[in-house]
């Protein structure tokens, strides 16, 4: 390790970059340090997404010969299985599959909408209240409150979904009590989409009000001063104020939001109906979908066929998304 | 919670909203509060209620008779939830060592300046936040190429790491530790570990604290990678272990009059008992909870704002 010269960059006027000795080592300090997580990003990110090709064939598990070169099965019946092009995606949307598919892709967009729009309007709005209770002792008490469902697993959530709702449950004892006829959420579809967004916001309003309570506490109180003395009333100082400086971390949040619209909290909606075939019509996803079928005994390309449509989907979307943030409000753009 | 308190208010500052707004502001948080903390009431309350009492009175909210029963029986000899509270704790102690070791790794090189690759890896990073190989392929890749399923690193391995705390943390070194200090320790002739236990990892310990917690999380309610990769009751984690519980119970109760005399129902795992498994389940990770706050407010907002 030589000292005998300090680094060149860091300096405010970059000068030209030289590969000093020294420059050399501190890289190569810094490349072993990012190996580890480096390999973990190739084992577990990119090592399946040459899988996507899975989609394009008529994917068989069979085993390679003794003398074939590639001993490894998947590896070997991904190469071997016959391209079928666009067939898998077809069966997606041939007549007999086309209401199912319909019914699983309008589930993952609408509840992710219904989530991202309420979820956003209720951390906000828990974030302002938050920071305006005047008792600051129990500000923070409530909020250390809301922050606890975090916490707690789907599975969990399950149970309690279930203590509450099955045929003996709390509120199926009160009901029988008032002489009411029971609620079986498990048999009837309208509940669910009610279900799932409380069960939702119970989870993560909480964490999701933390920034914009971090971002609002860090604005200047000379803006409300101002603002008070000209007559603003508190919901005018909230609009011309508060919001103006929470919309650069909404929309980036919400750049990331719109990029998961095909994808789903997958324990949650995968739990909580205990899979329960009478209300599957509302609670599959295109997520449970996949899964479903791969635990099936049909052929792997159906499913892999709208895996890849969600992941490409999500990611042109992701892409536009920052295209129309990135020419209207450049600074606001995720890349 | 947040350090709002050092700011100066009087009770009567203009800013302050009125009290009558106050007031129902108040209202409306305790409604919150309670809402909040009725599932948690509800499982704690069931599991200590006696059997007895829940069979002829069904839910209540306050039981007619205590029992710890539920609790005696769960951690009886032999029992499985002992085997998968050892599988818990081992994958979500190795699963947030291995998290912070990899993310802190990785995410120094990214916040020093002169690491000249350092945008190929943000990108090689970042990408696997916006796409991905699918389900399909991810199922086939690990149980075939890497073939970790029924082994003790399917329950930790596959969340140790994400893009996303790494880019979290880039930002908290960025922000928080000046260049000069770096610079200092290095032309002290500190090697870069060096640096980066003795000088960074300290200054930072806000946002490892909140990536270890996150991890920890993540790791304890693991539910999916289990139901993907571990077909062993052995290896069943907590979350899963009740899972197929309740699962096991609702299928028998459903096809209770096709399969008369198969299945004898009052031997089936109480309901006391299923919610003093929730309990033990929720447990611990709520009561690492306050140890950790007054760090993760601080990691997560410096840390997760655009930088």
């Amino acid at each position: 390790m030589s000292n005998d010269q300090a680094q060149t960059t860091g300096k405010p006027q970059k000068p030209k970059f030289r590969w000093t000795e020294d420059a050399i080592y501190t890289n190569l300090s810094y490349l072993t340090m990012v190996l580890p997580g480096t390999i973990w990003l190739i084992l577990f990110a990119y090592l399946p997404m040459p899988g996507i090709i899975m989609a394009f064939k008529n994917y068989r598990l069979q085993k390679p010969p003794a003398d074939h070169w590639i001993q490894n099965r998947f590896i070997y019946s991904l190469i071997e299985s016959p391209w079928v092009g666009l067939d898998n995606f077809r069966y997606l949307i041939n007549p007999v599959n086309l209401d199912n598919t319909i019914m699983f892709v309008r589930n993952t967009v609408l509840y992710n909408l219904l989530f991202m729009v309420v979820g956003l309007v209720a951390s906000v709005a828990l974030a302002v209240i938050i920071y305006e209770l005047t008792n600051r002792f129990w500000a923070k008490l409530y909020h250390s409150i809301f922050f606890l469902p975090f916490f707690i697993s789907w599975v969990v959530v399950a149970y309690v979904v279930y203590a509450l709702a099955n045929n003996t449950g709390i509120i199926n004892t009160l009901l029988a009590s008032w002489n009411m006829p029971p609620l079986e959420i498990y048999k009837e579809k309208i509940y669910w989409p009610f279900i799932f967004l409380f069960a939702n916001l119970w989870k993560y309003t909480g964490n999701g009000s933390i920034l914009y309570l971090a971002i609002i506490t860090g604005i200047d109180r000379q803006l409300y001063e101002a603002a008070a003395i000209d007559g603003a009333s508190k919901w005018q100082q909230f609009w011309n104020i508060t919001l103006p400086q929470l919309i650069p971390t909404i929309v980036l949040l919400q750049i990331l939001a719109v990029g998961r619209i095909f994808g789903s909290d997958f324990d949650m909606f995968y739990t909580l109906p205990a899979g329960s075939a009478m209300v599957r019509d509302v609670t599959t996803t295109i997520d449970i979908y996949v899964f479903n079928m791969l635990r099936s005994t049909s052929p792997l390309g159906y499913p892999a066929a709208a895996a890849l449509l969600q992941s490409v989907l999500g990611f042109i979307l992701i892409l536009v998304t920052n295209y129309i943030v990135r020419k209207t409000r450049p600074e606001m753009a995720l890349f | 919670m947040l350090r709002l308190a050092a700011k100066p208010r009087s009770a009567r500052d203009m800013l302050s909203i009125s009290p009558s707004t106050n007031f129902i502001l108040n209202v409306l948080m305790v409604i919150c509060v309670i809402l909040t903390l009725a599932p948690f009431y509800i499982i704690i309350i069931t599991s200590v209620t006696s059997e007895q009492s829940l069979i002829q009175n069904g839910y209540r909210l306050w039981p007619e008779e205590f029992s710890l029963n539920a609790y005696t029986y769960l951690f009886r000899e032999g029992s499985i939830v002992i085997t998968a509270y050892r599988n818990t704790i081992i994958s979500t102690l190795a699963g947030t060592v291995l998290t912070l070791i990899l993310v802190t790794f990785y995410a120094y090189p990214l916040s020093r300046p002169n690491f000249r690759f350092s945008t190929f890896f943000t990108f090689f990073a970042f990408f696997t936040m916006l796409f991905g190989g699918g389900l399909v392929a991810y199922y086939m890749v690990m149980r075939q190429i890497l073939q970790i399923q029924n082994t003790i690193w399917a329950l930790f391995l596959p969340s140790a790491f994400s893009p996303f705390w790494v880019f979290v943390l880039r930002t908290y070194i960025k922000t928080n530790i000046p260049d000069e200090l770096i610079e200092a320790a290095r032309i002290d002739g500190a090697s870069e570990w060096r640096i980066l236990f003795q000088i960074v990892m300290p200054l930072s310990v806000p946002g490892l604290a909140t990536i270890s917690l996150f991890s920890a999380i993540g790791i304890w309610n693991n539910f999916f990678n289990v139901l993907l990769l571990v077909d062993k009751v052995e290896l069943y984690n907590l979350q899963y272990m009740i899972y197929s519980t309740l699962n096991n119970i609702r299928f028998l109760l459903e096809n209770a009059s096709r399969m008369q005399g198969v299945v004898n129902l009052s031997e089936l795992p109480s309901q006391t008992f299923r919610m003093a498994m929730a309990v033990v389940t929720i447990g611990p990770i709520v009561l690492a909870y306050p140890f950790f706050q007054r760090y993760f407010v601080r990691g997560l907002t410096i840390g997760a704002i655009k930088g």
